[in-house]
């Protein structure tokens, strides 16, 4: 039956999510879902994360503009919540930090004037939840990580062999393919990653019973100071993104509001490395050859 | 224009095409001042134009004429000779066509992409589909028609006739519906009838039997009886469909209903999900119900009713998703009572102090929001209808060595 289907929330650590600079749609249409291909070859429109809230701050000038760091053991992600996200600004303006929440929200993509690429999650949900949820949540993400890496290993070499006349059919066609294609990735660098938060996970565990967890903030929060250094660039681009979605979300536009956001998709394209002919080509050959 | 026509040409050398400089002119030019499309569509589209021209010969001298019986392994480019046996309603957008087509030797399912641009398939009638591609699928062939195959129709009926008889329906139960392509016969009740906005559907909805119940969709060109709710019917020769792991069943032109003398029970199967609870819906908390039909008002309105004097009544619509799969489901009065801690008459406390019903779907997220629970219940259509349901158990140091040995194992 065709019609609406509610895009799954995926499980990535923030180290991983970090690493992701790659970012498409299925069909060449300014409504399709946009896709971030994760290097384990996660493709999510949504992602759902557990983790300490380590700042939040209102960065917006007229309105409200919320930005929170949420801190897992790999490392740390940046959530914004805005006018266009009232109940999750509204929740993370309320949370006093540090504390464990959950985020439900869309990783967005922003390329820097230095061409960094830098990922952020726009909250649709945000929600204070306990330190058990959070354990759930590391054990949840190794085990779906893991799941991820066995297939890269099993998958056939990057540029497999397809039996057919097509030229355009030797491009990858899964996820998987794509990911190592593009990312090049090294499984031992993300089972590392795994073990890492596992180990994280296995130490908390030994210090004992529930009664650890400013403490466990605060020593996410010496770790995610290593890591993260500009947040004030990705202000900038997510309040893009936000006005963004806003004039996506207004169902009668302006031919002008039209041609804006038009150039504000079209931005995210550029990241993939492709050509835009290219990029459609893929697209055709990932529809030839899908199961359906 | 020059620079296009120099670009477009570059690249076409790149694939060892030759095209006359005319030829790509002619056709941009059309683009660009006939129908004022900006230069670099226009650059893709006649780039892709010469390329899918090029594509077509490439592929033209590699398919192969063959019998449905024959096509056993994927990517094969062949040619076929098929009647429309069966045409289902696409999974998406993508796909322009879905159906079964067949030959004396067996039927095969085809696909026909929405891009092909190719003409729709008439059930019944015969064509020639050539340059398609082969496709496999949990074991069972497909065929694909993209943009390269060709469909012509044939002036002579292909003879399919074999193959309907040689696979004659087989009674089955709901529970044991497993595949989508299978001709089966039900006994079952009508749970329930949904408005359909689609005309080419007359009837859809609900059925089900002891063992579960699935949604069934009955074609307007079937010309069949009209289904009446609660009422229980022998549905013969009906086709199952699949789309994202839920079947249902569709009823076409070659099935057969007859009302049943006695009542079919409907019972359910119960299934288990455990995921994180990631989106509470609209519709949560403290509703309003129709006291005739119980369905939930809108506004005070019953879509069936009418205006009406609701009653009021405690539910969470929610949905759990554990990174591969999302479900839809729905908690009754009882057990969000005890689930969240608020009878039905401190909510409606609640909501009269503040004069606001959402504050008590605020205090459902709350305290259920982005965390891990295992339900278990009947499922009935896209919802599990809760029954049992537990936040999951505390991760402890075992869970964790566990799966650092698979990690490490690997």
């Amino acid at each position: 039956m065709a019609g609406f289907s509610r895009e799954v929330a995926r499980r990535i650590f923030a180290e991983e999510l970090r690493n992701s600079n790659r970012s498409f749609r299925d069909v060449e249409d300014q409504y399709a879902p946009s896709y971030l291909l994760t290097p384990t070859g996660a493709k999510c429109n949504r992602v759902f994360m557990v983790g300490a809230l380590t700042e939040r701050d209102n960065i917006g000038s007229d309105t409200e503009y919320w930005r929170g760091r949420v801190v897992d053991p790999t490392g740390s992600i940046l959530v914004y919540a805005g006018q266009y996200q009232p109940e999750a600004a509204q929740k993370l303006a309320s949370i006093e930090t540090p504390a464990f929440v959950a985020v439900v929200g869309k990783p967005n993509l922003y390329q820097t004037e230095d061409g960094n690429v830098i990922i952020s999650l726009r909250a649709e949900a945000i929600q204070r939840v306990d330190e058990a949820t959070r354990d759930r949540w590391i054990l949840d993400t190794a085990r779906r990580t893991q799941e991820r890496l066995k297939a890269l290993e099993s998958a056939s070499p990057v540029l497999a062999e397809f039996s057919t006349a097509d030229k355009a059919a030797s491009l990858p066609s899964t996820d998987v393919d794509q990911a190592k294609q593009h990312y090049n990735t090294d499984v031992k660098q993300y089972r590392q990653v795994v073990m890492r938060a596992l180990a994280s996970l296995r130490m908390d565990l030994d210090r004992g019973p529930r009664t650890r967890s400013d403490e466990a903030a605060m020593h996410d929060v010496n770790k995610a100071d290593a890591v993260e250094p500009d947040a004030s660039a990705i202000d900038a681009a997510t309040k893009d993104a936000s006005h963004q979605a806003k004039v996506k979300l207004e169902p009668k536009q302006e031919t002008t509001k039209k041609n804006r956001s038009k150039t504000t998709a079209s931005k995210e394209t550029p990241l993939s490395g492709f050509s835009g002919r290219e990029e459609q080509d893929e697209v055709e050959t990932i529809s030839v050859f899908k199961k359906s | 224009m020059k620079e296009l026509v120099d670009q477009i040409k570059t690249r076409l050398m790149d694939q060892n095409i030759e095209v006359p400089e005319e030829d790509i002119v002619a056709r941009l030019k059309k683009l660009v001042e006939d129908f004022h499309v900006p230069e670099a569509e226009a650059r893709r589209s006649v780039l892709n134009y010469f390329l899918k021209e090029h594509g077509v010969v490439l592929v033209r001298a590699s398919s192969e004429p063959v019998k449905v019986s024959e096509i056993s392994e994927p990517n094969r480019w062949v040619d076929l000779d098929v009647k429309v046996l069966a045409l289902w309603e696409p999974a998406s957008d993508a796909i322009s066509q879905t159906g079964l087509v067949g030959d004396s030797t067996g039927t095969i399912k085809f696909v026909k992409w929405s891009k092909s641009g190719l003409p729709d398939l008439v059930e019944g009638r015969s064509y020639s589909i050539k340059r398609v591609v082969t496709d496999e699928y949990q074991g069972k062939p497909s065929v694909k028609l993209n943009r390269t195959s060709q469909v012509v129709e044939l002036d002579h009926d292909v003879d399919a006739t074999a193959v309907i008889r040689s696979g004659p329906a087989e009674d089955n139960k709901i529970a044991d519906i497993s595949e989508a392509g299978h001709w089966v016969n039900l006994k079952t009740k009508v749970v329930q009838l949904w408005d359909s906005n689609n005309e080419t559907i007359s009837q859809s909805g609900l059925v089900g039997d002891e063992t579960g119940s699935l949604k069934f969709v009955k074609w307007a060109k079937a010309d069949l009886p009209e289904l009446i709710e609660g009422k229980s019917y022998s549905l013969q020769n009906v086709v199952t469909d699949e789309y994202q792991g839920r079947f249902s069943v569709k009823l076409n032109r070659t099935s057969k209903i007859e009302e049943l003398d006695f009542d079919v029970e409907v019972g359910s199967q119960s299934v288990d999900f455990t995921g994180a609870m990631v989106d509470i819906q609209k519709g949560s908390g403290l509703i309003k119900r129709c006291p005739i039909c119980r369905r939930s008002l809108a506004k005070g309105i019953c879509g069936e009713h009418g205006k009406v004097d609701g009653t009021y009544d405690l539910r969470i619509k929610a949905v759990l998703d554990d990174g591969r799969r999302v479900q839809d489901i729905i908690i009754n009065r009882e057990t969000t009572e005890r689930l969240v801690g608020l009878t039905l008459e401190e909510a409606k406390k609640m909501a009269m102090d503040t004069l606001d019903h959402e504050v008590v779907r605020a205090m459902i997220e709350e305290r259920l929001l982005g965390r891990y629970y295992t339900v278990t219940g009947p499922r009935v259509d896209r919802y599990i209808l809760v029954e049992i349901i537990n936040e999951t158990p505390v991760v402890v140091a075992r869970d964790v060595d566990e799966l650092i040995r698979l990690v490490e194992v690997d």
